[in-house]
């Protein structure tokens, strides 16, 4: 099992709600889990928005400090390095979207030796609809992460219009992008309310923390 | 088609991209910042343009030039920035160019924050530049709806000749939510505007495409000119959603994100037996006063909640003329009102007037 764990992926492919529930998984197996919200990108729906509940579960929650958690700021608190440094923890980095967001993991790398990154692919969002777009992507992305992608994660979904059909066609194509790029999938994303669903690869189930009560 | 999941600034782009538009010039400002990204990826994909600006201000310039040719263009901004366009609006009604402007509202006055928030009701339906002059203004409450609304606008920019704005707020241009596109328009199909357009004057005389005239009675008939065309637009383009009217006690009065929570609160207070009903302007100029007029005739109290200081509200009272009580309820600063604080507030509100 890695120290570290980096989720990656264009705007909008997934990376919060499944770097969150990846904590918690981790949380179910080791005393000591951190999630890191080093997304410089989305001014809403992040990390930090959900403090409370994570450190409820046990999980340290690292944001910029204070009121600059409302802001759309370039910042990287210290103790980021500190806690995918510390042996102790198991760290999960929850990363900003697209090159731009993706800039903070090639901040990072001396720290990330020990690390797996994950790229999260929703094949319903737009510039990874097809295997095409996929490549498109990994190549980006790994370029400015200045790391290999260890991982491909198929999160196909449309919210709660999610059905196990969708999930299936993303991961068909998922799956397909996978072969080229020679990466492994992790696993394929399932959100709590389907069931009874045979994936090709190992399945996730996941909560939905980013949502609206509206 | 099949359905994708797109927020809603990605929602506009996409949609203007189908309703025919290939020339997008902006500026980046947070909350709508993914708007103008995903523009740059896509419209070279479309033979388009995009291009970002130095400023606002440039920005402006650039809608009224590419306008000027008969092409469809669009730019988006959030509040401050488009404040600093006001002129150039202004400059656009005056010389009937067709062009769709989207303001992703955040906090404010000032810089604000980066917050949703619907302070600028006033700027987008009461002027906001100088003169006298109005934009058709569409309020989606939905990311689908973000996507109907910006096919919409570009059809009666054309129709009108005039600049129309989409009126969203940083919330709406966040939230992800699934949606329909429209089929791609044929570009040989968009409207013909050579009779004003500038398209190169071999042949024919120059047009004159201008928001000046030295001569106050030539002025003046341009002024009239407008005046005429708004009147057309208010007889023919008011546009509302009534959501359980037809037997409620109390109506609720929101438009955009706010009224997508007001529909939550309608259902709660269903739940508890309460007859309250929704009334969204979708068009929020020209504003529906009469369907609201006709509602107050059945209505005991109307509520009207908004993230401003009581703006649209305004226009409520205007449409309602005294007849009925009109109370209010507001969150700003980008602070969004959750469906149980507005059920709480209308009680409060319902209880006292019992």
């Amino acid at each position: 099992m890695s120290k570290n764990f980096v989720f990656i992926g264009l705007f909008g492919s997934g990376k919060t709600e499944v770097a969150i529930n990846y904590s918690i998984f981790l949380r179910k197996k080791y005393e000591k889990v951190a999630i890191a919200d080093v997304d410089i990108i989305s001014p809403y729906f992040r990390t930090r928005d959900v403090v409370d509940l994570l450190e409820k579960k046990g999980i340290k929650v690292i944001t910029p400090p204070g009121v600059l958690k409302y802001a759309d700021l370039p910042i990287v608190s210290g103790a980021v390095a500190g806690f995918l440094q510390n042996k102790d923890y198991k760290t999960v980095l929850d990363v900003g979207g697209e090159e731009n967001g993706v800039v903070v993991v090639g901040y990072l790398k001396p720290y990330l030796e020990d690390a797996e990154i994950s790229l999260v692919i929703n094949t319903r969002r737009p510039f990874t609809s097809d295997v095409e777009g996929i490549i498109k992507t990994y190549e980006q992305l790994s370029k400015i992460a200045k790391l290999k992608i260890s991982y491909l994660i198929n999160n196909t979904n449309l919210s709660n219009e999610t059905t196990k059909e969708i999930i299936l066609e993303g991961e068909e194509i998922v799956s397909k992008a996978s072969e080229v790029l020679e990466v492994p999938v992790k696993f394929t994303v399932v959100p709590s309310f389907i069931s009874d669903i045979n994936t090709k690869f190992p399945q996730f189930k996941i909560e939905r923390f980013m949502k609206m009560e509206f | 088609m099949e359905k994708v999941m797109v927020k809603g600034t990605e929602a506009i782009g996409e949609a203007a991209i189908r309703a025919g538009c290939r020339h997008f010039f902006g500026y980046p400002i947070t909350p709508q910042s993914e708007l103008p990204e995903y523009m740059s990826k896509r419209l070279p994909e479309v033979d388009g343009v995009f291009l970002q600006t130095e400023s606002e201000v440039a920005t402006v310039n650039m809608l009224y030039g590419a306008a000027c040719t008969g092409t469809r263009v669009m730019t988006s901004t959030s509040s401050p920035g488009f404040s600093l366009m006001m002129e150039g609006v202004s400059y656009m009604a005056c010389a009937q160019l067709p062009a769709v402007f989207v303001n992703v509202v955040r906090g404010g006055p000032g810089l604000g924050d980066i917050q949703p928030a619907q302070g600028d009701y006033w700027q987008a339906t009461k002027g906001g530049g100088h003169g006298d002059y109005k934009l058709i203004v569409l309020a989606p409450a939905t990311v689908q709806e973000a996507v109907d609304l910006t096919v919409l606008a570009f059809d009666l920019a054309d129709k009108y000749r005039t600049p129309t704005l989409i009126l969203a707020d940083g919330l709406l241009g966040q939230m992800m939510e699934p949606v329909e596109f429209p089929e791609f328009r044929d570009l040989s199909t968009l409207p013909d505007h050579s009779s004003w357009a500038m398209t190169g004057a071999k042949g024919r005389k120059p047009h004159i495409i201008t928001s000046f005239d030295i001569d106050p009675y030539i002025l003046e008939k341009m002024n009239l000119e407008l005046v005429k065309k708004y009147r057309e637009i208010e007889k023919n383009e008011v546009r509302w959603e009534e959501f359980k009217t037809e037997d409620a006690d109390i109506v609720i009065t929101a438009f955009g994100t706010v009224a997508r929570i007001a529909k939550s609160v309608v259902e709660m207070a269903r739940k508890d037996g309460l007859k309250v009903g929704l009334f969204r302007p979708i068009t929020v100029w020209p504003f529906p006063y009469e369907p609201l007029k006709k509602l107050a005739e059945k209505v005991d109290l109307f509520f009207d909640v908004e993230m401003n200081m009581g703006q649209m509200l305004e226009d409520v009272k205007l449409a309602i003329g005294g007849e009925k009580p009109v109370a209010f309820y507001s969150r700003m600063g980008g602070v969004v009102p959750t469906p149980n604080e507005i059920y709480e507030a209308l009680k409060k509100e319902f209880g006292r007037r019992e």
